[in-house]
């Protein structure tokens, strides 16, 4: 697996962050918008020269910076996906493979070069480098090209469910036996458009977010990219197997475009359809990584679907207290930390919450806990009423 | 999997199946609008004063199959770009507004995953519900995700769709990546055009899919595709997907081509049609629907019909006969920019 957001740029400096009850969240140093001013974020601290410098460092495919058109968001993939083939150990013949896929997902994609885009969009002049760039697909594109994918590929944008989405497909296609091994995961960069279109919807918070508090009053933006590496049984038995995936459920909320049910259809579906895949009970749950984005709506009917889901409700904490939101990126993101807290036993404390929701006699995971973990669940819950819930087990 | 129902708001008179009679409608400009129905008969006014152009034309399209069948399970859409009318109505405010107070309405609205929660919420369905974005496979990709929902028995009976709209924003962002014809052809030319560029086409085309029916219009048989394909590469990826399904070359007796005039995307189907499959008859749809990433579903649309047996319209389309036997299995093949390659397999 391979990971970059505000905590770090792999998996072992986010490890440490967590581990150290971090939070990646603050002022916005390389955004360019009106609001940085005025609200936090959850910023990958590097320029894109800094990227592209990282990226030439990592892969064998030299600087990126004289791609023509390259975004932040295809950057922060391709510095994910590197990581994630790396610890894999993929070779160039195995991504090559037609039985090798690769599922990505973004919301944003190349639209974070708004000003571009809307030059070109309206016919402002010559076109811009970006002008073939802006579809969400595009960093699917550009991974496949430089790695020459030849198998199935595909993007997924189902809002902040994304890369949650793109974690059931995977897993779907190598069951079904349509691919032997697939990269899953998304990118998304911090965008004006996203951020005046949250904005817009009054969700953002002027603090970093305090998931599951009283005070909480929305969710704080961030950036990132994670990628996991799914294998079959059959093509991975000499390796080191860092988790199975062993449920997933997805339910439509069937409510609103842009808010969760007071009675959470959606979020208890999708966590209901992801026992019932895994076969497991919902007591044998150790842990939940919640989509706890912070928002006075997404967070109480969240805890109402735990209370509904679970006799007893297993340690929760919200990860985007470290990242922000990372939105489509936010699903494979998040089943990487839950990946390392289920090997490395340890439960990761929810930042920012004094005042927890006392609703149901629980709160949020408060500090570094050492537990025996074996099975966790991941949620996401995206506009357009997509709910998606993961579960991983120690393999 | 088999199609069961369908719907289409395309160019043509499909909405209400004229089309099928062999009534077609003439384009003789660079965009091929959709002819829309009356979306106030089935859709509330307030609701469609909101809806951005490709939420409307999907909502149009599904809502009655969606009303039709209350038992359906899944929701799974492809669609390129979804509203981006929308989106970039919403960018045009953040710039011009130097980012104030804007109204959030464009932006919930542009999200490509906007149709298929809206018929998720207008037919109350809480099952398995997705969107792909992946340029010119969105569609492809949905085929295989519904492929693999029966094969894994988690469905009975699923809507499939292939949405995507013309707004003046697309057209001018491929307009200036040089995806259009500089000059005017009409649809009767336009495959025979030697130039670069084609013709801006849109539309909805939904399915529902079941199972097991005892009647049908036709089945869909597998889907495959390709990205950035050497001609060996795209070759072999064409004998996977026979071989997978237990055929010869010559068990096609129907291949559907994406030929849109642009000189330089037809050499892929010519390869095609010359030298892997030279014995089927050849049909082309672009010149009914104009060219845009999720066409393959309007193909799928008109597929349908012919192997259920409605041909009146197949003149409008036939553009090499190599035989006389009757249409009983379809290969489409497309490419929206020669880099992402789609195959859909159809029968009788």
């Amino acid at each position: 697996m391979g990971v970059i957001s505000a905590i770090g740029n792999d998996v072992s400096s986010s490890l440490s962050l967590l581990q150290a009850a971090k939070s990646g969240i603050g002022k916005a140093k390389h955004f360019n918008s009106k609001y940085t001013s005025s609200l936090n974020f959850g910023e990958v601290d590097m320029s894109n020269e800094a990227l592209s410098a990282l990226v030439a460092q990592r892969t064998e495919h030299g600087n990126p910076a004289s791609e023509s058109g390259l975004s932040r968001t295809t950057l922060l993939a391709y510095l994910a996906f590197q990581e994630a083939i790396n610890q894999a150990k993929l070779t160039s013949v195995d991504l090559m493979s037609m039985d090798t896929g690769f599922i990505s997902s973004s919301t944003v994609g190349g639209m974070s070069n708004t000003d571009e885009l809307y030059a070109d969009a309206n016919m402002k002049g010559e076109p811009s480098e970006f002008v073939t760039s802006y579809g969400g697909g595009e960093h699917t594109l550009r991974v496949i090209k430089k790695y020459g994918i030849k198998g199935f590929t595909s993007t997924i944008n189902t809002a902040c469910s994304s890369s949650a989405n793109a974690i059931m497909l995977g897993s779907r296609l190598i069951k079904a036996g349509r691919a032997k091994r697939v990269i899953v995961g998304g990118a998304d960069s911090l965008a004006k458009y996203t951020v005046n279109g949250f904005n817009a919807l009054m969700i953002l918070s002027e603090n970093p977010c305090k998931p599951f508090d009283t005070t909480r009053d929305g969710l704080t933006l961030g950036e990132g990219a994670g990628y996991l590496v799914l294998e079959g049984e059959s093509t991975c038995k000499d390796k080191i197997k860092l988790a199975e995936v062993a449920g997933y459920g997805n339910s439509n909320d069937a409510f609103h475009p842009s808010a969760t049910s007071d009675e959470a259809f959606g979020p208890r579906l999708a966590m209901q359809r992801a026992l019932a895949s895994s076969g497991l009970q919902s007591t044998e749950i150790d842990y939940i990584n919640a989509h706890g984005t912070g928002t006075p709506n997404n967070d109480v009917t969240e805890m109402f679907a735990f209370n509904e889901t679970f006799d007893s409700i297993p340690p929760y904490n919200s990860t985007k207290s470290y990242t922000g939101h990372t939105l489509a990126a936010a699903g494979s993101i998040e089943a990487i930390f839950s990946i390392l807290s289920l090997r490395n036993n340890e439960l990761y404390a929810s930042l920012n919450c004094a005042s927890p929701i006392s609703d149901y006699g629980t709160r949020p995971i408060d500090k570094k806990t050492a537990k025996e973990l074996k099975h966790v669940m991941s949620n996401s819950f995206g506009f357009g009423g997509n709910c998606t819930s993961i579960i991983l087990s120690k393999s | 999997m088999y199609i069961t129902d369908l719907k289409a708001i395309s160019p043509q008179l499909t909405y209400d199946n004229e089309l099928l009679e062999g009534k077609k409608t003439t384009h003789e400009d660079q965009v091929y609008n959709v002819i829309e129905p009356d979306y106030m008969e089935f859709i509330p006014k307030g609701l469609l004063r909101r809806m951005g152009r490709a939420i409307r034309m999907g909502v149009g399209a599904g809502l009655p199959l969606v009303k039709a069948h209350s038992d359906i399970d899944a929701v799974v859409i492809g669609t390129a770009n979804g509203g981006l009318e929308d989106c970039i109505k919403f960018l045009n405010q953040i710039v011009e507004y130097d980012e104030g107070v804007l109204t959030p309405t464009n932006f919930v609205q542009s999200t490509p995953n906007a149709v298929a929660g809206q018929l998720a919420l207008m037919g109350q369905n809480r099952g398995y519900n997705t969107t792909y974005t992946n340029g010119g496979l969105a569609f492809e990709n949905a085929v295989l995700d519904a492929w693999l929902l029966f094969r894994e028995n988690a469905v009975d009976k699923l809507l499939l769709g292939g949405i995507e709209e013309i707004s003046d924003y697309n057209y001018n962002i491929d307009s200036l990546a040089g995806h259009y014809k500089n000059e005017i052809v009409n649809d009767e030319d336009l495959l025979s055009s030697t130039t670069k560029g084609t013709v801006c086409g849109e539309g909805a085309s939904l399915f529902v899919l079941e199972k097991a029916p005892a009647e049908y219009y036709a089945k869909i048989e597998d889907v495959e595709q390709i990205t950035y394909p050497t001609e060996l590469e795209f070759d072999d990826c064409l004998e996977l997907l026979l071989s997978r399904n237990n055929l010869q070359v010559d068990d096609i007796d129907t291949i559907m081509l994406g030929y849109n005039g642009d000189s330089r995307h037809t050499p892929w189907y010519t390869h095609l049609e010359e030298h892997l499959i030279p014995n089927a008859n050849v049909l082309s749809f672009k010149n009914l629907s104009g060219d845009y990433r999720t066409c393959s579903a309007f193909a799928t649309w008109l597929s349908a019909h012919l192997l259920n047996g409605e041909k009146a319209f197949l003149p409008h389309i036939e553009l090499r006969k190599k035989h006389e036997k009757e249409i009983s299995r379809i290969l489409i093949y497309n490419h929206f920019d020669e880099v992402r390659h789609g195959f859909i397999l159809l029968s009788k």
